[in-house]
């Protein structure tokens, strides 16, 4: 999955544009959704980054939709307690024997929470699928992050592919072997299998501290920085889509009057 | 348990960022300060922050046969102290946001708090009062993760709580939040114990060099676990 996620972020069809640019608009459309009043902006959001994911980007409709469904059970457990606990308004359905009731007030709160999170969402997945990681890391550099921070975060990036996949092979072979057939066996299969991959990875870890100094590694990694500039049609439109979004966001308030 | 891109409303998520900056500040400055001295230790700590990912994105065995996932940042504190895991946390945390839409950009400060801050410090504290009353080295880690398992998903209960009281108040809500995550996560909390007092037991067998260069175990109380495993 996160291979696959960082070659669509490689070869996507937003590939060309300025990394700057895309996650202005990714970064901003955030900021829009989280602090619209009503439900409409963050939806509008959602569609407008959608629709650049799929056509302008070129990712496939079946593989986006699959990522969408990811973070799903989170945010509906948290939004049933918010739909049963906020006040206001009419109540239009009531727990038997119980203090809970859902009202239009707590509906109204659900449903732009949920509109809210949706858009953050598809956002969230327009830097993921347009951006390459190691130009956010540049980015990163040119807005004086410091210089530690960058280089750890870079080679963690870098481990976490090594990780997945050993992880993935010893959970694979333990599987045949019927490690996770009953709870004690998987709690025993799971342990061993964090135990194995912590040894291996200090191991390469190690490994890379000897292979950096073996080519002369002084405490600063550099990162090829390739400038590509930014077109003023895409800026443009760009803004324009920020300042549409910003409109309807501030004259559209709640779907109900609360 | 992250809380998601674009569930807190304004001013929490801002408040939470306030709340986190000065232990990544004072994290950051100690991560330099420890490379600085020691440049292996970079790629160490990097390794670290990508086992902490790829530990709370595998799918640890669960009671109810849910699918959650463990935090893994108890082991980062009890290696290189709490200030130290909350930048990995950091880390850990935007990537899993820009990655896996797991958590988010305006909820990082609340995330980074509650998994990065709040869940190492538990672990960190619990390991050195254990080691110091010399207790059970093993049941000291099991206790450390656990709690720190538990203490993220309590922080992240007060954190919605505390956005969302509605008619009950804090306190109503709060503990509406805390048992409908307490269902999956006590037995995960349980659960992460083990692994993590097991990944323990493996180091110890087999790398404990790792343990004693950190200054976490002294030799002695090493030759003594693996006398005890023999």
């Amino acid at each position: 999955m996160y291979e696959v996620l960082e070659d669509f972020a490689q070869t996507n069809g937003l590939r060309q544009t300025n990394p700057g640019l895309k996650l202005f608009i990714g970064l901003a459309s955030i900021l829009l959704c989280v602090s619209s009043p009503g439900p409409v902006a963050p939806l509008l959001v959602a569609a407008a980054m959608s629709v650049a994911i799929l056509t302008l980007a070129k990712i496939p409709a079946r593989f986006y939709a699959r990522l969408l469904l990811i973070p799903v059970s989170f945010a509906v457990m948290s939004i049933a307690v918010i739909l049963f606990i906020t006040p206001g308004g009419a109540v239009l359905f009531e727990v038997p024997g119980l203090p809970l009731a859902i009202t239009t007030g707590s509906a109204n709160l659900a449903v732009l929470l949920l509109a809210r999170v949706f858009g953050g969402m598809c956002s969230l997945y327009f830097i993921a699928l347009t951006t390459p990681m190691a130009e956010v890391f540049d980015i990163l550099r040119k807005l004086r992050v410091p210089a530690v921070f960058i280089d750890l975060a870079m080679l963690t990036y870098r481990f976490i592919f090594i990780l997945i996949e050993e992880a993935g092979q010893i959970y694979r072979s333990q599987v045949m072997r019927l490690g996770y057939g009953r709870f004690r066996e998987s709690v025993q299969s799971s342990g061993m299998l964090a135990g194995a991959l912590f040894l291996r990875t200090w191991e390469s870890g190690e490994a890379l501290v000897l292979a950096m100094d073996a080519r002369g590694y002084d405490g600063k990694l550099g990162i090829p920085g390739e400038a590509r500039t930014v077109s003023f049609p895409a800026l443009a439109a760009a803004l324009l889509y920020i300042s549409a979004v910003l409109g309807v966001s501030l004259s559209t308030g709640g779907l109900a009057p609360v | 348990m992250h809380i998601m891109e674009g569930f807190l409303p304004s001013p929490w998520w801002e408040i939470w960022f306030i709340v986190s900056l000065p232990f990544i500040i004072v994290g950051l400055y100690q991560v330099n300060k420890l490379v600085q001295e020691k440049r292996e230790a970079l790629p160490l700590l990097a390794v670290a922050g990508a086992f902490v990912f790829v530990l709370s994105s595998l799918k640890l065995p669960s009671f109810n046969g849910s699918c959650s996932h463990p935090t893994g940042t108890g082991l980062g504190a009890i290696l290189f102290g709490p200030f130290i895991a909350a930048v990995l946390g950091l880390i850990v945390l935007v990537f899993q946001a820009v990655f896996l839409a797991h958590g988010g950009i305006t909820t990082l400060g609340a995330n980074v708090f509650s998994m990065g801050i709040a869940g190492p410090a538990v672990a960190y504290l619990i390991y050195k009062a254990g080691t110091r009353v010399g207790a059970n080295t093993y049941a000291t880690i099991f206790a450390a993760a656990a709690l720190a398992d538990l203490t993220t998903y309590v922080v992240t209960s007060v954190q919605l709580a505390l956005a969302f009281p509605g008619t009950t108040g804090f306190l109503g809500a709060f503990s509406a939040f805390a048992a409908i995550f307490a269902i999956t996560q006590i037995p995960l909390a349980i659960v992460e114990g083990a692994v993590i007092a097991l990944v323990f037991k493996y180091i110890v067998q087999l790398k404990p060099e790792i343990l004693t260069r950190l200054n976490l175990l002294s030799e002695s109380t090493i030759t003594k676990l693996r006398e005890a495993a023999a």
